[in-house]
């Protein structure tokens, strides 16, 4: 436990130098700013917008995960570059706590970040099982995010490349909303689809249990899968 | 202490085996040194050693036990010294010991501070890593490898990039490390450090050993056991080192003219080393 406190307080130091790093801290606050007063101002001022609130609402839901899925992901590439990555191959630590101390801070802070965002959104009321277990499965986009784009990114240059890429998958479900019918759920096969048609269902006052229940389940499945391909090549 | 039988190993990507066959055996408390032309799979056998690669086919055992069954407690037991500096370069050096030390436990960890001194770092030791020049962080690689106390140790290159002053020191604290019984395995496309420091040596060529012997007996076997005198005159002569002093011929020689120079024929480890595998170190 105490080694992985210690990596996730590296981290840390890691962020604080790098000025590409830690000025995606002010990314949330930009959101909340957002959702405080720009939002509620436009919506009072153009009634047309009104239906479109829970869209704007799951769309700062998911870039709240964007901050760290960025920071965790070059994090992690740059370790890679730096060949810094196989001196972890070289130590006594067993590569699930390594996963651990990497993702444990990033997690539970973006999980932090979406709790307040529901706290202060000025919309809805909901309540807090609905805004922790939200929470908890948007947040699993970081790990999620900064695997995929380590498996795929050689370098910071690639790195930054597909970040573009990414960002922008992540809100390719936003799409079925726009689709009829039965057809939006073919954007079932995006996992963040998922967080948004938890957002939706809790914004209309329906259960959203089984659209959580299935993305922590799809989440967990993609996870593990691209941990395992992660950890074999990281070292390297 | 490792045996190492009929390795052989092959990147994925790679159409052959870059590895094909080796065997070695390195023993407690010895420098064992692989030299080589670049390519020859130096970092590559040591990497599967340290097991970065398992993917391998032969045998590596180290203690009597078969890298594949040794779990996280080999890494406790052995210190890598990589080929090139790998340090968070917005940490300083003393941060980023610190933080791979965590990772041991606690009882044997060497003092930091006496560390950076041991290497000229102390002054440093503060400063963020990316303001060390590349001999400066493979100095910092140095006694990242050592920090621990391991038993065992790999060098890969440990004086490349390095000044002679900070070569030379390096290999003396190689040398140290030995007298405290610590078993190392060295990779080096110098002769001369080859020469100086291990006890013996492996020639490595496209992924095969040639000869693995001890420098002098490598020497020795392939140089001439005679002498080479050269006179102001431009005139050169041999002579056979076996009673040189009853030698008529080599009295009556050095005496027709001023000696410029005399010095043996033994060969240099590298002469040895192109005449055993028709290649040259340098390419
Ligand atoms: N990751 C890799 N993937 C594919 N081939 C590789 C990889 N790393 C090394 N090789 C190949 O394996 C061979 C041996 O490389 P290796 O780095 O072991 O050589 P070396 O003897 O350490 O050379 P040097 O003295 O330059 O460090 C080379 O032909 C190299 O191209
Ligand atoms: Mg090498």
């Amino acid at each position: 436990m105490q080694k992985i406190i210690k990596l996730a307080f590296i981290d840390f130091k890691l962020i604080f130098r790098d000025p590409s790093l830690y000025t995606f801290l002010f990314l949330p606050t930009l959101l909340f700013a957002l959702i405080i007063w720009v939002v509620p101002y436009l919506v009072g001022k153009y009634d047309f917008l009104e239906p479109y609130v829970p869209l704007m609402l799951i769309v700062c839901v998911v870039e709240n995960t964007q901050m760290f899925s960025f920071i965790s992901s070059m994090v992690l590439v740059d370790e890679k570059e730096s060949n810094v990555a196989t001196v972890y191959g070289i130590v006594p630590f067993k590569e699930r706590q390594y996963l651990v101390s990497r993702f444990l801070f990033p997690y539970f802070f973006t999980v932090l970040l979406n709790i307040i965002l529901f706290v202060v959104q000025p919309f809805y009321h909901f309540d807090w099982m609905n805004i922790l277990s939200i929470s908890l499965l948007a947040a699993l986009v970081v790990p999620l995010y900064a695997l995929t784009l380590n498996i795929i990114a050689k370098n910071r240059m690639e790195g930054l490349i597909y970040v573009k890429a990414l960002n922008i998958v992540v809100l390719i479900p936003l799409v079925a909303f726009f689709v009829p019918g039965e057809w939006s759920h073919l954007f079932g096969v995006f996992p963040t689809y998922w967080i948004f048609k938890s957002v939706e269902n809790v914004t209309q006052g329906i259960s959203a249990g089984l659209m959580l229940g299935i993305g922590f389940a799809f989440f967990a499945g993609l996870i593990w899968f691209t941990s395992r391909s992660f950890l074999r090549r990281h070292f390297m | 202490m490792i045996q190492v039988k009929n390795l052989v190993f092959q990147y994925p990507k790679n159409d052959g085996p870059t590895l094909k066959g080796l065997s070695f055996e390195i023993d407690k408390g010895e420098i064992f040194g692989f030299l080589g032309p670049s390519g020859a799979g130096k970092s590559t056998a040591q990497k599967v050693l340290y097991k970065i690669y398992y993917d391998y086919q032969g045998s590596v055992r180290v203690d009597g036990k078969s890298l594949h069954d040794w779990d996280k407690h080999y890494f406790e037991k052995i210190g890598v010294g990589f080929e090139l500096p790998n340090h968070y370069l917005k940490l300083t050096g003393r941060e980023n010991l610190d933080l791979f030390a965590t990772f041991y436990p606690n009882g044997k960890k060497r003092n930091v501070d006496a560390l950076f001194e041991m290497v000229d770092l102390e002054s440093d030791i503060d400063k963020a890593v990316e303001t060390y020049s590349k001999g400066m962080k493979m100095r910092l690689n140095f006694i990242r490898a050592i920090q621990h106390d391991p038993d065992i140790l790999f060098f890969d290159e440990p004086t490349t990039g390095l000044d002679p002053v900070n070569a030379h020191k390096i290999k003396q604290h190689i040398l140290n490390l030995k007298a405290k019984g610590k078993t190392i395995f060295v990779t080096t496309h110098s002769m001369e450090t080859a020469d100086q420091i291990c006890d013996r040596v492996s020639f490595i060529v496209d992924g095969e050993l040639v000869v693995t012997d001890t420098p002098k007996n490598l020497k020795s076997k392939h140089g001439k056991k005679a002498v080479k005198i050269e006179l102001a005159n431009e005139q050169s002569k041999e002579f056979p080192l076996k009673s040189l002093g009853e030698n008529a011929d080599f009295l009556s020689f050095i005496k027709q003219g001023e000696v410029r120079r005399i010095h043996t024929l033994e060969a240099s480890l590298e002469e040895v080393f192109i005449q055993v595998t028709g290649k040259s170190l340098k390419s």
